[in-house]
């Protein structure tokens, strides 16, 4: 090689020189990469695209033959009545008299505060002293949470509208001269009509969608919402539901991690609710039987568990269903029907044994809500057990829209879709001996800290109206109003 | 979309890593520093390590995580400077005299 030593800045120092400049300028690159990558609401899954390609987590490589979740014992169906916070308090409102006290409930709330006393106080002090409180702070605070209240509303302002037939009759499209179900297409192949039906959910705006067999023990013994059905009658699940669809939608993602309360569940709520309205009304065009359970509270049956049968997600801490790609941001509505298809197979991509460790949900719950424990039985399922009573007064403690979402927002899988997360994602899912899992947990403890859990409260519980992250712009009223 | 976000920034990123490579070829050649491949191998290790380190600290700062960017800036970035020292000493090893 040519070494021209003694005349200055030669072709080889030239090379060496500008190795090392490459370097310097290679390296401040991935710098820039990573902060636009950081930026990118492309990250943002779910809120950019309607094509189905957010749903690219590859669901076969973990598919496994049974869901996650264990049974062990004799099932039962939950009574919705009771077991289910949001329709018993609203049945406790109505019926709690102090004169008559437990006397005066019917029979099965009676039956249910008996064995579980501990709720009959929870519900007593929401009533109590919970809601005058909110309502006092809510006047005082007010103006904190004015775009978020106004932003919520207004996502939750257009829906369908609300179920009152029973699925004999509301689940079909009639033939407006006869009264009887238009006749049945035929279809080639369930196989095909299964392809079809997740490409028409993601062109409804589905993020994702799985299909499942519908297991019975998933649908409420008893309702109180009516949809067709009597309260004082036992649901007899109906012959055409088959198979569930499981649609939805993530919540907006800056939001979401300034709760409580910056952000809302109606912004996905209402996107879902309008997916599964639409897709219902897709199949029964098509003569076959749909009924869309759809949120806040319009369902007929448990919905988690359905999730899970159809390969969405597992079941995690605090009860809701953890995805692949949008952790347990994602709000779900499910289509009962018995249009032939064909059922995805659950999968396991790790999160039973990552709860396990992890707790990070139990340790910043205000409420205490969610175990630090092992999974439970309940109604012969082994799960997670979350006190839904605890868990709604939290909600009551708090300003903005209802709710609370805390769970959702520090869960290491509910994260934007950039490198780094889709790293950790894979890593855990195919590390089977569980040391990533715990290094990563120990990573997210440290490196994305939350408040005090306490100061999540409102200021009159001692609280500061804390969020788990600031406001974006766009919700802060202090920015824009007077 | 961004210039950080598209194809031309990785083929710079290409151009610069080749430029790179060649510039501690020529470095190690002149200072008589023999670059067998394990030598090769353990330095793109480094290297791609010292990239996740800048890239993780870029990323969390531009998700607003600023605790993330600090503690990952120091934990992963103490970690590529002691082992950069450690390879630096071992890029030497059989270094022969050069006249
Ligand atoms: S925060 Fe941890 S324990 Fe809680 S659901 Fe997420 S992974 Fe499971
Ligand atoms: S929503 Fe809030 S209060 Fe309820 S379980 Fe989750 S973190 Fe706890």
């Amino acid at each position: 090689m040519t070494q021209n030593k003694g005349k200055g800045f030669t072709r080889r120092t030239f090379l060496k020189a500008s190795g090392a400049a490459s370097a310097l300028l290679g390296s401040a690159g991935l710098g820039f990469y990573g902060y636009e990558a950081g930026k990118d609401p492309r990250t943002y899954r779910g809120w950019e695209n309607w094509e189905g390609v957010n749903q690219d987590f590859n669901r076969k490589k973990y598919a496994v033959d049974k869901p996650t979740y264990l049974k062990v014992g004799e099932t039962s169906r939950p009574d919705a009545r009771s077991d289910v916070i949001f329709y018993r308090r609203g049945l406790f409102r109505r019926q709690w008299r102090d004169e008559t006290g437990l006397e005066g409930l019917d029979p099965y709330l009676q039956k249910y505060y008996r064995q579980n006393p501990e709720h009959l106080e929870l519900d007593l002090y929401s009533q109590n002293e919970l809601m005058p409180k909110l309502m006092a702070d809510t006047r005082k605070y007010r103006k904190q949470f004015l775009l978020a209240a106004a932003w919520s509303n207004a996502m939750g302002a257009v829906g369908p509208p609300r179920i009152t037939e029973p699925p004999e009759k509301s689940d079909f499209m009639l033939n407006r001269r006869t009264g009887q179900p238009i006749e049945a297409v035929q279809f080639k192949d369930p196989v095909k009509t299964s392809k079809l039906i997740k490409k028409m959910a993601h062109e409804l705006g589905s993020t994702l969608v799985g299909i499942a067999r519908l297991n019975p023990d998933w649908v409420y013994s008893y309702t109180s919402i009516g949809r067709g059905f009597k309260s004082d009658e036992p649901i007899e699940v109906p012959k055409h539901w088959q198979f569930a669809i499981v649609v939805g939608t993530p919540m907006s993602w800056d939001p979401l991690y300034a709760n409580p309360t910056y952000g809302t569940s109606n912004d996905a709520y209402s996107r879902s609710r309008i997916i599964g309205f639409r897709l219902a009304s897709f199949i029964k065009q098509l003569g076959y039987g749909a009924r869309p359970h759809t949120p806040g509270t319009d369902y007929d049956l448990m919905v988690p568990p359905i999730l899970v049968d159809a390969g969405i997600g597992e079941q995690g801490r605090p009860s809701i269903v953890i995805t692949p790609e949008l952790g347990n941001n994602f709000r779900p509505a499910v289509i009962t029907t018995n249009l032939p298809l064909v059922p995805d197979k659950p999968i396991d991509f790790g999160v039973q044994d990552f709860c396990k460790h992890c707790k990070i949900c139990a340790e910043n719950c205000p409420s205490g809500a969610i175990t630090f424990g092992d999974p439970v039985e309940e109604r012969g399922y082994l799960r997670f057990k979350v006190d839904t009573a605890k868990c709604l007064n939290f909600w009551n403690s708090t300003l903005g829209s209802m709710g609370c979402r805390l769970c959702v927002a520090v869960c290491p899988y509910t994260r934007k879709a950039n490198w780094i997360h889709k790293a950790a994602l894979k890593v855990t899912a195919d590390d089977p001996t569980g040391l990533t899992e715990k290094g990563l947990t120990f990573l997210q403890k440290k490196f994305y800290p939350g408040p005090d859990p306490q100061t999540y409260y409102m200021p009159s519980l001692g609280g500061e109206n804390a969020s788990y992250r600031p406001p974006p712009w766009w919700l802060r009223s202090e920015d824009f109003i007077e | 979309m961004s210039f950080f976000s598209s194809g031309f920034f990785w083929f710079m990123e290409g151009v610069f890593a080749c430029l790179a490579v060649l510039g501690l070829k020529l470095w190690a050649e002149d200072r008589g520093i023999p670059m067998p491949f394990w030598k090769w191998i353990l330095a793109g290790i480094w290297v791609v390590f010292l990239g996740f380190t800048i890239a993780f600290v870029g990323t969390s700062l531009g998700e607003n995580e600023v605790v993330a960017a600090r503690l990952g800036g120091i934990l992963f970035g103490l970690t590529s400077i002691v082992s950069g020292i450690g390879l630096w000493r071992l890029l030497h090893s059989g270094r022969k005299a050069v006249k």
